[in-house]
């Protein structure tokens, strides 16, 4: 008898501000449960989210989908453009629009956005421009503003670009992660070096909420932050920093784990995680009576 | 300079060791040619590479010895912590230490960059070869290299 998983692959076809993207995801657990929407990091794709997918406790209660951003993985660039014409820069706006995009298309019910890295600074733009549209959003690595990692380097024509991303993400980190899912993550990593550093240019540059954090309304939409004590883009502090700036907002230091949580250690994150869903079912119920 | 202590010369004898027995390094070093210094503290450790093994490891050269590509410089105490098993955060790593702590690359970056994959690897070894910089660097109780 064949071991197969309970996690399916489909497409998608879908509409961003013009463009028209098939983008394919992974699911699993009952189409009728909250959904938990996952977005992986930078250059990178779904499959960081595979111990996630495959865990009964998590998808007894959630319908987890965990999608690859057009540009990466199996979601190819945008069909109706010619792509190869331009540099590869991702805007906070194609970004939420992406994924309002992909909720509207799959008809998700009060979703909870989950994203880390480049993704949990997604999660506090939908946090800022969309919280009527999600149950909940978890912010994994993310913060007000994260400079610094927008680099010529990860393209340079003369080195190993595969490896230079791969390997400059390596100590990102702990180094407590088993060596096999640290070397996994490293190998996602060199799966996508063309769209990684286009990617770092909404993580370094376009991405800046500083200022506004004032702004973001949990009252309907709560706000968990969780980041690794070991990553050193996005430090504890700069998250700590940042949910202190939104009221309402929760902040959760990971012990002895980095950057890519769900990845490089998931018994580890898995413990913040169900801190954090437990927080936003809580606060969603209070806030719905 | 400081006269490099004994402590260094078992230290170069172990760190090439382990380098060259390391299966990881070994299995993907074949290009792994350049050469490089290490400054922990007050000493320098300049090592030649080539075909992903260590040829040769100079304990504080003189000015104008033997050329290197590049640095990767930090204090005593940096370096202290790198090679623990788990060292403190922003301690842990090449990058981490560079964004966070004192360390500091210099020179032909891009040489550095073309091997980072093996230069990372060879960092990490430091992790079993001890560091010339603590009383003892007999190898702790952490990840063995291949063999």
């Amino acid at each position: 008898m064949a071991e197969l998983s309970p996690v399916t692959g489909r497409y998608v076809t879908i509409d961003v501000l013009g463009d028209q993207c098939k983008v394919f995801f992974l699911e699993n657990g009952d189409p009728n449960s909250q959904p938990l929407v996952c977005q992986h990091t930078a250059g990178c794709h779904n499959h960081q989210w595979r111990y996630l997918l495959e865990d009964e406790e998590v998808t007894s209660d959630y319908r987890v989908i965990a999608y690859d951003l057009t540009n990466h993985g199996k979601s190819d660039p945008p069909a109706n453009k010619a792509w190869w014409k331009e540099e590869y820069r991702l805007t906070a706006e194609w970004y939420t629009a992406f994924i309002t995009s992909f909720c509207d298309a799959l008809e998700l019910r009060d979703p909870i956005f989950m994203g880390c890295s480049f993704g949990g600074n997604e999660a506090l733009q939908l946090a800022l421009h969309h919280p009527d549209r999600f149950g909940g959003i978890i912010s994994v690595e993310g913060a007000d503003y994260s400079p610094g990692f927008f680099l010529d380097w990860w393209q340079h024509p003369h080195a190993n670009a595969a490896q230079v991303s791969a390997s400059g993400v390596w100590d990102l980190m702990a180094p407590q992660s088993p060596d096999s899912d640290r070397a996994a993550t490293w190998f996602y990593y060199t799966q996508g070096s063309e769209a990684f550093r286009g990617d770092l240019y909404f993580y370094s540059r376009d991405h800046d909420l500083r200022g506004r954090l004032g702004e973001i309304d949990t009252s309907n939409c709560p706000l968990v932050m969780l980041t690794g004590e070991y990553d050193y883009l996005t430090t504890p502090e700069d998250s700590k920093r940042t949910a202190e700036g939104i009221a309402g907002a929760t902040f959760i230091e990971m012990e002895k784990i980095g950057h890519f949580p769900m990845s490089e250690n998931y018994p580890v994150f898995k413990t913040y995680m169900q801190q954090a869903l437990q927080k936003i079912n809580e606060e969603h119920k209070a806030a719905v009576g | 300079m400081a006269t490099p202590t004994v402590m260094a010369d078992d230290w170069v004898e172990n760190f090439t060791r382990v380098c060259n027995q390391d299966e990881e390094l070994q299995a993907h070093g074949k290009h792994f040619d350049c050469s490089y210094m290490l400054q922990m503290g007050n000493h320098n450790y300049q090592v030649v590479m080539h075909r992903g093994r260590v040829e040769e490891i100079l304990v504080d050269p003189g000015p104008l010895d033997q050329r290197y590509q590049f640095l990767l410089r930090a204090s005593e105490d940096t370096w202290q912590e790198f090679g623990k098993t788990e060292p403190r955060p922003m301690a842990h790593g090449i990058w981490a230490a560079t964004f966070r702590e004192d360390m500091q690359m210099q020179g032909d970056l891009l040489v550095l960059m073309q091997n980072l994959r093996c230069f990372t690897r060879q960092m990490e070894l430091l992790r079993v070869s001890g560091v010339p910089v603590q009383e003892d660097v007999s190898a702790p109780k952490q990840r063995e290299p291949s063999q």
